[in-house]
């Protein structure tokens, strides 16, 4: 009972949030650096080149296992952004979800071709990203403001109630 | 053709089953490829086959089963021999 009267009071709360700011949808991948690691080894330029747009990977240089890392947080960051736009079928090109990186090492999202045209479709404009790296593993968390009156057949307002 | 693509899944879509357990029609998302994953998979059927996916097969369905992929390289290469 006082479980249900806390997801009550969250998911008012979360309409008050939608009211002010839109809705909010988050993404988040997690990608095994080894994995990386192996597709640049196996497959080489033709990997790096379909998924990867050369902005990032002029950003992932160095050691091979830097190389994979910083690599693999980008690919956790595309696929937690296609997790955020729910593409019905088509999955957008992977070098149409870029993360870009500024001077001051931080990272924000750049979407273009069929990424942008299903941002827009539902009314997303503002985007968040953040990268991380750690024991192997690399992982990235995308968050999205989502205008409420556009939200597209999939809007809802907690993700955290499908599963993807 | 349809062996060919079950090695390359056992090789590259890093599946908790044996490939050999899945029928064709089994959904391999489901059965635990990752999207990674099957950026892997899709490179080595390009080796195997002399092919290239255009963008416009680059659907999640492309890759969710042996018989969609059957279907898939089918268009691309013509008619498997039988």
């Amino acid at each position: 009972m006082r479980a249900r009267r806390f997801l009550s009071s969250m998911r008012d709360q979360a309409g008050a949030v939608d009211e002010t700011f839109g809705a909010l949808r988050v993404g988040t991948d997690l990608v095994p650096v080894a994995h990386v690691a192996e597709s640049v080894a196996e497959f080489g330029d033709r990997y790096v080149g379909r998924v990867y747009t050369a902005h990032e990977v002029s950003c992932c240089q160095g050691t091979p296992s830097v190389v994979a890392a910083g690599l693999a947080a980008r690919f956790a960051a595309k696929e937690a952004t296609i997790k955020v736009l729910r593409p019905v079928d088509h999955r957008p090109d992977w070098r149409s979800i870029e993360v870009r990186r500024d001077p001051a090492g931080s990272c924000v999202l750049h979407l273009s071709d069929e990424a942008a045209r299903l941002a827009e479709v539902q009314g997303i404009s503002n985007w968040a990203v953040s990268l991380t790296h750690e024991a192997g593993m690399a992982a990235a968390v995308v968050v999205a403001v989502c205008d409420g009156d556009s939200a597209g057949s999939g809007g809802g307002r907690s993700d955290s109630e499908k599963e993807r | 053709m349809e062996a060919q693509i079950r090695q390359i899944l056992s090789e590259q879509a890093r599946l908790p089953v044996d490939i050999g357990d899945l029928d064709d029609d089994a959904d391999l998302y489901q059965a635990g490829m990752t999207s990674h994953a099957s950026v892997s998979v899709m490179l080595a059927l390009e080796d195997a086959f002399d092919i290239e996916f255009p963008e416009s097969m680059l659907r999640k369905g492309t890759f969710e089963s042996v018989s969609a992929i059957t279907a898939a390289l089918t268009t691309l290469v013509g008619a498997p021999a039988e």
